[in-house]
């Protein structure tokens, strides 16, 4: 099964086709967030480099959020339009599974976080020791200190001695974590610390095997946070 | 010659809409996705909301498009999209999903200027408009005045230098606690109301230019008000009046000043300001006496919709102007 698996919700702008766990070719790209530009060209290009038109494609996806607010729209504007045209079922995936991904086979608690702005990180926590990430918490905007707080109890509660923080929340708050943190912290490499198309599709195929698709009338990203007018007009969740 | 079916796209602002026109001509369908109501719990447009709304709505609506025009996807020979100007956030849902939609269909995608949109719906509706003509265009976010040479080439004459026309009537409209939005809101009051019983000025800045000024004219009548609102000695619906009478005198004025040293025949209106039934009234009205023709589209295609952009965008598909997959928003306007 071929997936075209499109990525846009953070300064990365990605996009990838994966045979199922095979990845056949993959674009990142974490320059100049011009996503709206670049993006739809990626896809063009990357399909044609390895021989692929949009019909040869059996689904897409895409990572839904949490994120930029624009870049996750961005991103998921244009797969609405391709599926539409294409007739081509879409499979939507978290941007904290995806960084998620990007760890297996390991015993320390993953902990994805993106940096939500105004103070807070975007976060989510998964034990990685199988192929595929397991989420354990729900996702949720906090900011850094009660961030961290949750990730030593839940560290400790699931017996986790080590820690692998994942995403560009890292890099904003990385005095205060590795001071914070100490040698519980495992070093990740660069290549493996911001959101992969890549991954996205391989985690978007094993959904399509469970046949777990979005209804693309339906589908809108999961933002986490109200947008700023809603909060001050005391809206509920989203 | 083979027909040619355009869809367009628009998410410039509040309204998600889709439409299939054909040969730029014959509206197939024209959808419509209003977040008035929602926008209305704010005062005003959020952008943020608008987007969200934009990405919930538009893979419906422009299925809608499709069925309402009893069409498949594959039938049209091309996507148009709004890509200017307007919210940015809102703009690049439509820019977006169009490009995808167009490049998997293996179709032109059309980019199309929202102001040049408003001023064609005058060529949907009414297809005898003889040309050169000037065209009054007035919104929330304009107030020009443009002379055309035809419908596809024009130059602005005149702007506002402040406020546009629509702004005013919002920021009134909310001064006043007459609700959102602000055109219709006043139309409304001043329908209950007589105008002149208080007087508030006419800003025509140079006699002899066609620059509009309306910030002056929003101070005094909130000045006003607050005056009126303790002494009680006239109503919001007097004041509401007078408001729509000062601000339309002024637009007639300059309109049919250009129309006239340009020594056209024709004068269009478009734009959200163009469906006010006073102005509407008094164009026609003092037009007449000029023997100037008066064009404004009906009040569903001076509102925001996507016939406007899917009929416009006829021409350029004709020249083959396609735009490319890197197409981009802009909020603010590059060129008229
Ligand atoms: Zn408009």
């Amino acid at each position: 099964m071929l997936i075209l698996a499109v990525d846009s919700s953070t300064p990365v702008a990605g996009a990838a086709v994966v045979d199922e766990d095979r990845v056949i070719i993959e674009s990142f790209t974490n320059y100049k967030k011009t996503h709206s530009e670049t993006l739809m060209p990626t896809i063009n290009r990357i399909l044609r480099e390895c021989d692929c038109t949009i019909g040869d494609i059996d689904a897409l996806a895409v990572t839904a959020g949490p994120g930029s607010f624009t870049g996750l729209r961005i991103g998921m504007a244009a797969v609405k339009g391709i599926s539409m045209a294409a007739k081509k079922p879409v499979v939507a995936v978290s941007t904290l599974d995806t960084l998620a991904g990007n760890i297996a086979g390991s015993n320390a608690l993953v902990a994805a976080l993106l940096d939500a702005r105004k103070n807070e990180v975007y976060c989510a926590f998964y034990d990685a020791s199988g192929i595929r990430p397991e989420r354990l918490r729900e996702p949720m905007a906090c900011a850094p200190e009660t961030f961290l707080s949750e990730a030593r109890a839940l560290a400790d509660y699931e017996h986790k001695d080590k820690i692998i923080l994942l995403g560009d929340g890292y890099y904003r708050y990385s005095d205060y974590f590795n001071t914070e943190l100490t040698n519980r912290l495992i070093p990740i490499p660069g290549h493996l610390m911001l959101p992969r198309a890549a991954a996205a599709g391989i985690l978007a195929a094993h959904k399509a095997r469970q046949g777990e698709f979005a209804d693309v009338f339906q589908l809108r990203p999961w933002y986490i946070r109200l947008s700023e007018a809603e909060y001050r007009l005391g809206k509920g969740e989203v | 010659m083979k027909d040619i079916l355009i869809l367009g796209i628009e998410t410039s602002c509040d309204e998600t809409a889709a439409s299939i026109v054909k040969n730029g001509r014959h509206i197939l369908s024209n959808v419509i996705n209003s977040q008035i109501n929602i926008h209305r719990e704010f005062g005003g447009v959020v952008p943020e909301v608008a987007s969200r709304k934009h990405i919930e709505n538009i893979a419906v609506v422009v299925d809608n498009a499709f069925q309402e025009a009893g069409l498949g996807y594959n039938d049209v020979d091309a996507i148009a999209v709004t890509n200017q100007p307007g919210l940015i956030g809102a703009l690049l849902v439509g820019v977006s999903f169009a490009k995808g939609f167009a490049w998997a269909l293996g179709r032109p995608l059309l980019a199309v200027n929202h102001l040049h949109g408003h001023i064609y719906a005058n060529v949907l509706e009414h297809g005898d408009i003889s040309f050169p003509a000037v065209c009054l265009v007035v919104s929330g976010g304009h107030t020009s005045l443009l002379y055309m040479k035809d419908i596809n080439h024009y130059k602005v004459i005149g702007e506002t230098r402040d406020d546009a026309a629509g702004e005013a009537f919002d920021k009134v409209a909310r001064f006043l606690g007459l609700g959102y939005p602000g055109g219709p809101a006043i139309q409304k009051a001043a329908a209950q109301g007589t105008a002149g019983k208080m007087k508030l000025p006419r800003i025509f800045l140079d006699k002899n230019d066609f620059e509009f000024s309306f910030s002056g004219l929003k101070t005094a009548a909130m000045n006003a008000w607050k005056r009126i609102e303790k002494s009680r000695e006239l109503e919001v619906t007097d004041l509401a009046a007078e408001f729509q009478q000062a601000l339309v005198e002024v637009l007639v004025e300059k309109s049919l000043k250009a129309a006239k040293i340009n020594r056209v025949e024709s004068l269009l209106m478009a734009g959200g300001v163009a469906a006010n039934e006073h102005l509407r009234f008094l164009m026609k009205e003092k037009a007449d006496q000029e023997n100037i023709k008066v064009y404004y589209p009906s009040l569903a295609l001076c509102t925001d919709n996507a016939a406007m952009i899917a009929g416009v965008a006829y021409q350029q598909y004709i020249t083959k102007s396609y735009a490319p997959l890197e197409l981009n928003a802009h909020p603010g306007l590059l060129s008229l």
